[in-house]
C-alpha cells in the first residue's frame, strides 16, 4: 500500500457522529433564474446557482420530500425516472451556462423543480424554525414536471401533487411552465400554506380567498428577487445612461426607478405567454395605485384581483425598504452605486421580507382571515424574532405601504403600531406540564379548558363550552433564528372550533342572517319536510314544533355551521405570549363572514342543510388567467 | 304602406336542445314581415320505436318549410345570435339537416344580422367592430377559432374514448364539444345570404343599428349585447390582458392550418408500458386530474361563446320583446352595469312583456336580480296584479346539459319553477312529439 492510499483510507476512516464519511450537508444546483425568455449577457437563459439541502437522491428524481413523476397525462407516456447530477461541477456545462436547448431538455427541468421545491421547503424550514410537512399524510409531494398540455399548474391536495402544464406558444416553440421560478414557487406555496393553515381554501372571506393567491405570489416574486444575479442582471440597463457596466446612478434607485429598472423591467422581459398562467402580479404591483375605497370596488372582490392589491402593497414595501436602504448607506452627494452591492442589497431584503411573510403565517389566526390579521402577523413575527429593525426598517416600510392601500393593521395596540396584544393577565399554568405542552395536543387542550373563563373574554360566552367540536390541530415546538444571530424558541399551537346552530341559535347570538337566507334555509326545510313526510305522514301531519310561517327556527337538521379558532404562541417558559384568535361567537365577524358567503354564492342549502362550496385552486388560476368576473348573486 | 305593426305573432318551434323563433309583424292583412332568430338545434327530443332522438336531417327541413308557410316566401330578416350549433345548425346546406339552409335561404332575408364577432373583416383584427384597423394582431376571433378547434378535439375524444372517461363525463364532454364545433356550412351560407343581391350584412354590438329600421317602421330594435372589446376594455383600463389570449394558448399559433397542437397533444392514444411502480398511483390521479381539467376548459368555451351571443330589444307599440339568445352574465354585465347607458337600459328591460328565456334556461342566463327581479310583468309573489303578465317563450330539452347534483341541469329546476309561477310560460318541451301527431311550434300574438 502506497503512502498515498493509506492516507486516504485513513481519511475515509476519520468517524463522524453519524458514523461514515462526513457527508455536506448542502447541494448546489443550476436553475433558470426566471424563465427562458430572461437573458443573460451573452443571450444565454440567464441561470442561478441555489442551494438545498443535500440529500441522497434516487432517479425520479425521488427524495425525502418530493417524488418528480415525469409522466405526461395528456399523451399518457412516461418519460423517464430522471437521474440528477451527483455534485454542481458535474452538471453538463450547459447548465451552468444557461444554453438554449436546456428549454427541451427534460432532465434539467426535473432538476429545475426539484431545486426550487426543496429551496422553497427549505426556507419555510428556516423561517418557521422547524419541520414542514406537506397538508397530506405521505412525506413526498408529487410533482408532474410536464403534467398534462394545458396553460396552467396548479397544487391539488387530493392528489398530493403539483402538476406542471405545458402548452404551444405563439412561435410554436412549447412553452413550460416548470421552467418558471415564480410559477414552481407560487404552486410550492399553495402546498406549504395549504399544510400551515388547511382552513385558508375555504370560502370564509374576501380576503382570505384573495391570500392564498396573493401569498403565493408574494413569496415567488420574492424568491426571484432574492437572486443577487437576477437583480443585478436587471440594474444593467436602466433607462438612464450610466457610465459604466458596473455602476448605478443615483437617481435610478429611487423607489420609483427602481420599480421601473427591475421589476417592470424583469415583468417586461418575462414570458409573455406565461402570463396567462401566472396573471400579471408583478406588473400590477407597480401599476397598481393605491386609492381611497380600492378594496370595496366590485372588481377588487374577485380573488385573483384582490390578491394583487396584497401584492402591490408588500412589493412597494420592498422597493421602499430597498431603495432607502441604498441610499442611508452612501456617502453624503454619493451619485455612483456598485451594481453588485445594490442588487446584494436587494438580494437580502427581499429574503428577509420573504421570511418575515412566511413566519408571520404562524401568528395569522387559522380561520377567517383579513388582511389586517395578516399584516399584524407579519409586524408581530417579525418584532419577536429582529426586535431590531433598523438596518432595513422592514416594518416601518410595509406597515406604510399597507396603509396607502387603506390595510390598517388588526391590532390596535398604540405604541408598537400593528403588533398582537399580548396574552391576557391571570392565565393559570399549574395544571399543564410544561415538557407536554411543547408537543402534547391533549396537554395544549387542558390548558385551553382550564383557562376557557380568561382566553375568551370578549363576547362573555365560552367557546369551549358552546362550541360542539374543538380540536387542537398542532403543537409545534420551533427555535427560530434571526439573520443577526438572534435566537427565538417558541411553541406555536393552532386549535380549530365549529358550533353548528340552528336560526334561532344565531340570532340569540346576535348574528345577523343575510338577506334571503333564511327563505333559502326555508325552503330546504319545506324539501327535507316534504320528504320525510313521504316517509312519515302522521309526524309531518302533527306540525309540532313549527312557526306560523311552516318555518321551524330550531330545526336541529337545518343547522349553519359556523368557525372559530386561534394560534397559540408560548415563550420558551411555556408562557402564553399571543393568543391569536377568531371567537366562535364573535357576532360582527360571523354575521360579516355569513353574509360574504351567502352574496359570494358559496353557501348552498339543500337537503343535507348547509354546505360550503371549497376553492379549487385549479379553478382558481384558470379564472385568473382569463381575467374572468363571476356574479353570483345573479345565478339560480 | 302601415306606418307600424298592428300586432306581433311570435312562433318558438320544437327544435329539441336550440332555438328557432319566427317573428311576424303584421301590419296589414297582406303585409307580414318575418325575422327568424335563430335556427339550430343540438338534440331532438325522442321519438319512435326503438325510441331514440328524432333525426335533425328530417325535422329540421320540416321545421324549415313551416317557416317557408308562415313566411309566404320571403324573410325580411335573419338574426344568429351566435355560432353555436344549436343556434344555427339549421342554416346548414349539408345533408346533416336535410339542407334546411337552402330552403331558408330561397326566403331571401333582406338582412342577416350577427354579432360583430361573426363579421370576416373583423376576423383580421378583431378589436373593433369595423375593418378600420390594419394591425394584425392576434384577436379575439381568432380565439373563438381555436376554441371551435379544441372543441372539435375534445367531441372526437369523448366518442373515442368514451370508455376512458367514464360514461357520464363523455356525454357531457361530447355534448359540450359537438355544440361548440365550427359549423362550417351554416356560416357559410349565412355570409352568402347577407352578401346576395338586395340583402345587407349587420354585425352588430352594444349600442349599434340592425340594420331593421328601414324594413320594420314603428319597430325600434335596441342591440343590448354583445359589447365589443373596445367597449369592454374602456371599463378594464387596469386589465393588462386579453382574456382570449388563454384559448391561443390552448390551442397554440391561431390561424394555424396544419393541426391544431391540443388536438395533437391529446390524440395520444393507448396508455404506454413502461411506469415505474412507485410513480403509478400518482399517474391514475394525474389522469384523473386531467380528464376534469378537460371538462372545465371546454365548459369555460361554451361561456365564452355564449357570450358573444346578440341581446335584442324589439320595442313595438309600446310593447317590449326581449331576445338574449345565449347570452350570460358577463355579456348582460355591459349592458347592465357598465355602460354609460345603464340607467335607460334598466327602465327599459323593467317593462318587458315578452322576455325569450337566455340559453335554454340555464343557471346563469337570467341575470336573477338585475334583470329577473326588475321585471315588472311578474305575477305572484303577493304583489299587487300586473296590468298585463311577462309572457316568457322557453325552448329547451331537459336532461342534456349540467347536473342536478351540481345543479347545473339545464333548464334549472328553480328558473323553471319561477317561469311557471310568476309568468305566461311557453316551453317547447311541452310541445307534443309524437310521429303522428308533432305540434311544430307555440304561438303567441303580442297586440297593443
Amino acid at each position: 500500500m502506497s503512502k498515498k492510499t493509506a492516507r486516504r483510507r485513513a481519511r475515509r476512516r476519520r468517524v463522524t457522529p453519524g458514523g461514515g464519511a462526513p457527508r455536506p450537508a448542502m447541494r448546489y444546483m443550476s436553475v433558470i433564474a426566471q424563465d427562458p425568455s430572461v437573458k443573460n449577457r451573452s443571450g444565454g437563459i440567464l441561470m442561478a446557482k441555489v442551494t438545498v439541502p443535500a440529500e441522497e437522491l434516487v432517479p425520479g428524481p425521488i427524495g425525502y420530500r418530493v417524488q418528480v413523476v415525469d409522466y405526461n397525462s395528456t399523451t399518457r407516456k412516461f418519460r423517464d425516472a430522471h437521474a440528477l447530477p451527483a455534485t454542481f461541477g458535474a452538471q453538463p456545462k450547459r447548465w451552468r451556462d444557461g444554453a438554449r436547448s436546456l428549454v427541451d431538455d427534460y432532465r434539467f427541468h426535473a432538476q429545475n423543480v426539484y431545486a426550487l421545491v426543496m429551496k422553497t421547503l427549505a426556507r419555510f424550514e428556516f423561517a418557521l424554525g422547524r419541520r414542514v410537512g406537506w397538508s397530506f399524510d405521505a412525506h413526498q409531494l408529487k410533482i408532474a414536471p410536464h403534467g398534462m398540455l394545458d396553460a396552467n399548474a396548479f397544487y391539488s391536495p387530493g392528489e398530493e401533487g403539483l402538476v406542471f402544464g405545458y402548452f404551444p406558444g405563439r412561435t410554436g416553440r412549447t412553452i413550460y411552465t416548470c421552467l418558471s421560478h415564480d410559477v414552481v414557487v407560487h404552486e410550492t406555496t399553495h402546498a406549504l400554506v395549504d399544510a400551515l393553515r388547511e382552513r385558508y381554501l375555504d370560502p370564509s372571506s374576501p380576503d382570505q380567498a384573495a391570500f392564498h393567491e396573493g401569498f403565493a405570489d408574494v413569496v415567488a416574486l420574492l424568491s426571484v428577487f432574492s437572486q443577487k444575479e437576477l437583480i443585478a442582471a436587471m440594474l444593467r440597463r436602466p433607462a438612464s445612461k450610466s457610465p459604466s457596466r458596473t455602476l448605478i446612478h443615483r437617481k435610478d434607485i429611487a423607489p420609483d426607478a427602481l420599480k421601473d429598472n427591475a421589476l417592470l423591467s424583469l415583468a417586461e422581459q418575462m414570458g409573455g405567454e406565461m402570463e396567462g398562467v401566472r396573471g400579471g402580479a408583478l406588473r400590477r404591483s407597480v401599476t397598481l395605485d393605491p386609492e381611497p375605497g380600492l378594496l370595496a370596488q366590485s372588481e377588487f372582490l374577485e380573488p385573483h384581483r384582490r390578491g394583487e392589491v396584497f401584492v402591490a402593497a408588500v412589493m412597494n414595501a420592498f422597493v421602499d425598504a430597498w431603495s432607502r436602504r441604498i441610499d442611508t448607506s452612501g456617502a453624503p452627494g454619493q451619485q455612483l452605486y456598485p451594481i453588485a452591492r445594490v442588487a446584494e442589497d436587494g438580494a437580502d431584503i427581499a429574503e428577509a421580507l420573504m421570511t418575515m411573510w412566511i413566519r408571520a403565517l404562524d401568528y395569522m389566526p387559522p380561520v377567517h382571515l383579513e388582511f389586517p390579521d395578516a399584516l399584524s402577523a407579519a409586524l408581530t413575527a417579525d418584532l419577536e424574532v429582529r426586535p431590531d429593525d433598523s438596518r432595513f426598517e422592514l416594518r416601518r416600510h410595509l406597515l406604510r405601504s399597507f396603509r396607502r392601500y387603506e390595510i390598517e393593521p388588526a391590532s390596535p395596540v398604540r405604541n408598537l403600531p400593528g403588533i398582537w396584544e399580548p396574552a391576557p393577565a391571570g392565565l393559570r399554568y399549574d395544571r399543564v406540564r410544561f415538557d407536554s405542552m411543547r408537543s402534547d395536543k391533549d396537554e395544549v387542550f387542558r390548558f385551553l379548558w382550564e383557562n376557557r373563563g380568561t382566553l375568551w373574554t370578549r363576547h362573555n360566552v365560552s367557546n369551549l363550552e358552546r362550541a360542539a367540536y374543538s380540536e387542537v390541530l398542532s403543537v409545534r415546538p420551533c427555535v427560530r433564528a434571526g439573520l443577526d444571530g438572534f435566537i427565538l424558541r417558541e411553541t406555536v399551537a393552532e386549535y380549530y372550533q365549529v358550533a353548528r346552530l340552528t336560526v334561532a341559535e344565531l340570532r340569540k347570538a346576535g348574528i345577523t342572517l343575510p338577506a334571503g337566507y333564511q327563505d333559502s334555509l326555508r325552503r330546504a326545510q319545506r324539501e327535507t319536510g316534504e320528504r320525510r313526510s313521504a316517509a312519515l305522514p302522521a309526524a309531518a301531519a302533527s306540525g309540532l314544533g313549527r312557526s306560523r310561517d311552516g318555518f321551524a327556527e330550531d330545526d336541529e337538521a337545518l343547522t349553519t355551521p359556523i368557525y372559530g379558532g386561534g394560534a397559540l404562541i408560548f415563550d420558551e417558559y411555556g408562557r402564553l405570549k399571543y393568543h391569536v384568535h377568531n371567537e366562535l361567537f364573535q357576532p360582527e365577524r360571523q354575521s360579516r363572514r355569513l353574509a360574504y358567503l351567502w352574496e359570494a354564492g358559496f353557501i348552498q342549502t339543500g337537503r343535507q342543510g348547509v354546505r360550503f362550496r371549497a376553492a379549487r385552486l385549479s379553478t382558481m388560476h384558470r379564472l385568473r388567467s382569463m381575467d374572468a368576473r363571476r356574479y353570483p348573486a345573479e345565478a339560480w | 304602406m302601415a306606418r307600424a305593426p298592428r300586432s306581433v305573432e311570435i312562433r318558438s318551434y320544437q327544435v329539441g336542445f336550440g332555438d328557432c323563433f319566427l317573428l311576424s309583424f303584421v301590419y296589414g292583412p297582406t303585409d307580414k314581415r318575418h325575422v327568424l332568430i335563430d335556427f339550430g338545434t343540438t338534440e331532438l327530443p325522442v321519438r319512435g320505436q326503438p325510441r331514440a332522438p328524432a333525426k335533425a336531417s328530417q325535422h329540421m327541413p320540416e321545421v324549415a318549410k313551416d317557416i317557408a308557410r308562415v313566411s309566404e316566401g320571403r324573410l325580411t330578416a335573419v338574426v344568429a345570435t351566435h355560432r353555436h350549433a344549436d343556434h344555427i345548425s339549421g342554416f346548414a346546406t349539408d345533408a346533416r339537416t336535410g339542407k334546411s339552409g337552402e330552403i331558408i335561404a330561397k326566403l331571401k332575408p333582406k338582412v342577416v344580422i350577427q354579432p360583430w364577432t361573426e363579421d370576416p373583416r373583423a376576423a383580421r383584427d378583431a378589436r373593433k367592430a369595423t375593418r378600420d384597423s390594419s394591425a394584425s394582431r392576434r384577436g379575439f376571433i381568432a380565439g373563438l377559432g381555436a376554441m371551435h378547434d379544441i372543441a372539435a378535439v375534445v367531441a372526437d375524444l369523448a366518442q373515442r374514448r368514451a370508455s376512458w372517461f367514464g360514461p357520464a363525463l363523455a356525454k357531457q364532454l361530447r355534448f359540450l364539444g359537438e355544440d361548440n364545433i365550427r359549423n362550417a356550412s351554416a356560416v357559410k351560407n349565412l355570409i352568402a345570404m347577407g352578401k346576395a343581391r338586395g340583402a345587407v350584412a349587420v354585425w352588430a354590438r352594444h349600442g349599434s343599428t340592425s340594420g331593421l329600421e328601414r324594413h320594420l317602421p314603428g319597430v325600434k330594435v335596441h342591440v343590448l349585447g354583445p359589447p365589443d372589446l373596445t367597449q369592454t376594455e374602456t371599463i378594464k383600463t387596469m386589465r393588462s390582458k386579453d382574456p382570449s389570449e388563454f384559448w391561443h394558448l390552448l390551442a397554440g399559433r391561431s390561424g394555424l392550418r396544419d393541426g391544431v397542437p391540443l388536438a395533437q397533444g391529446l390524440n395520444g392514444g393507448r396508455r404506454t408500458a413502461g411506469v415505474p411502480a412507485e410513480a403509478r398511483w400518482f399517474r391514475e390521479r394525474l389522469e384523473r386530474m386531467q380528464r376534469e381539467q378537460l371538462l372545465e376548459i371546454v365548459r369555460t368555451l361554451d361561456d365564452q361563446m355564449n357570450n358573444t351571443s346578440l341581446i335584442l330589444l324589439f320595442e313595438v307599440f309600446g310593447r317590449k320583446l326581449l331576445f338574449p339568445g345565449d347570452a350570460q352574465l358577463e355579456n348582460w354585465s355591459y349592458a347592465l352595469v357598465d355602460a354609460p347607458t345603464r340607467d335607460r337600459t334598466q327602465r327599459l328591460l323593467a317593462a318587458v312583456d315578452v322576455y325569450k328565456v337566455g340559453h335554454h334556461g340555464s343557471l346563469n342566463a337570467t341575470p336573477k336580480t338585475l334583470l329577473w327581479e326588475r321585471f315588472a310583468h311578474r305575477k305572484g309573489n303577493g304583489r299587487r296584479k300586473p296590468a298585463r303578465v311577462l309572457t316568457t317563450l322557453l325552448s329547451t330539452l331537459p336532461g342534456k346539459h349540467g347536473s342536478t347534483q351540481r345543479k347545473t341541469e339545464v333548464p334549472r329546476t328553480p328558473l323553471l319553477k319561477a317561469l311557471e309561477a310568476e309568468t305566461e310560460l311557453f316551453n317547447t318541451d311541452t310541445l307534443s312529439f309524437a310521429a303522428k301527431n308533432t305540434e311544430l311550434c307555440h304561438t303567441v300574438e303580442v297586440k297593443p
